[in-house]
């Protein structure tokens, strides 16, 4: 019998997990405060509508695809005997759920922390190309993009909010907006200027990589978005999102001693590849292919090229950068 | 009232000033060689 997932948030990214998971063959059990989303999104992609959010007990994994915070409904879950994936990208929520880790290693449970696009992807190609390298010395993620209305929120309060970065063994915070930096994304996104913010990329990123001297994340954002990020959001947010791309950036040795960079990224609908991530993580989950207790992605423990190989069959286009990575600071 | 205005064009310029250093710079130079392709993912 195959295995039960539960998408808890019917929204943009939730939607995009159960199309990944009608696509790998995998039963849905959906909920949503929005009863009347949840229904719509079974309607178009399968599964079951659950009557109240205590059902998700009876999945197999959850995926929680809502607005943040996801700590105290990850810990019901867990509680409940399910494991837990969380598209979470909150700074302020992620390290709870990193608590949650100890909870679940006790229960014989999986809670994947970070598992949408950045972070989640990023993490997985960040391993992928550390894996060709002998030594890990920096990574650098940038992205391009946001999931659904609340995804844009977040992408608002953190460029409004202290960034966090791993600079030399040490943290350091620095403000939002700041440290402008030109990315180049894969094609057709280009250009665009890429700030510090509230990312929580760089804690999940240094558990993977804990012998990395330096972890930085950037968000794009027009200056319109940096002058008016410590405003509430003037216009409202698209309600389906928009295209986006991801670039991570692995500096490091190679076996001879040689300096090597090595860059990867990935475009697309930001929602769906996030959801698609989710997705996936939530089958390793389900398969038992996942050590009981704290997963984030890009860890060794993760099995990533299967992640990434089933990605790029459910439509994420992975992309790597040939030549000289070359970054323009301003 | 004098010092209340004062104040006020004191946070006014600095307001300008801020602004202009938020925003200023002229972008950056691109990729000068290389380019995008497809990441081939070996299978596990």
């Amino acid at each position: 019998m195959t295995a039960i997932v539960g998408v808890l948030g019917a929204g943009v990214t939730g939607q995009a997990v159960g199309r990944t998971l009608r696509h790998r063959g995998i039963r849905t059990a959906w909920f949503d405060t929005d009863g009347a989303a949840a229904r719509r999104a079974a309607s178009r992609l399968g599964g079951v509508v659950l009557a109240s959010i205590d059902d998700l007990g009876a999945t197999d994994a959850v995926v929680v695809a809502t607005p943040a915070p996801h700590r105290p409904g990850v810990a019901t879950l867990l509680a409940e005997g399910c494991h837990v994936v969380s598209l979470g990208d909150d700074l302020d929520d992620v390290p709870g759920l990193c608590d949650l880790g100890a909870v679940a290693e006790a229960a014989d449970r999986c809670v994947v922390v970070g598992a949408g696009m950045s972070p989640g992807l990023s993490g997985l190609l960040a391993r992928f190309l550390a894996d060709q390298l002998a030594v890990v010395d920096e990574i650098h993620v940038a992205m391009h993009g946001t999931g659904g209305p609340a995804c844009a929120r977040q992408h608002h309060r953190a460029l409004g909010s202290r960034a966090v970065g791993w600079h030399d063994g040490e943290w350091f915070d620095r403000p939002g907006g700041s440290g402008r930096e030109l990315v180049w994304f894969p094609e057709p996104i280009g250009p665009a200027d890429c700030y510090r913010g509230a990312l929580p990329e760089p804690l999940l990123l240094q558990r993977a990589f804990p012998d990395a001297d330096r972890i930085s994340a950037r968000v794009s954002a027009r200056r319109r978005d940096r002058l008016t990020a410590r405003l509430p959001l003037l216009a409202p947010p698209h309600r389906e999102g928009d295209r986006g791309a991801i670039r991570v950036e692995v500096r490091g040795a190679a076996a001879d001693g040689a300096r090597v960079t090595q860059v990867a990224g990935a475009v697309g609908r930001t929602g769906d590849i996030a959801g698609t991530v989710g997705a996936l993580f939530a089958e390793v989950c389900a398969d038992g292919r996942l050590a009981p207790g704290l997963t984030v992605a890009g860890a060794d423990s993760v099995p990533t090229a299967w992640l990434l190989a089933a990605a790029a069959d459910a439509g994420v286009m992975l992309q790597e950068y040939t030549g000289i990575a070359r970054v323009a600071h301003t | 009232m004098r010092l209340l205005r004062r104040a006020l064009l004191a946070l006014s310029i600095a307001s300008v000033i801020a602004g202009a250093l938020r925003l200023r710079g002229n972008g950056g130079v691109p990729p000068q060689e290389g380019g995008w392709r497809e990441l081939r993912v070996p299978d596990s």
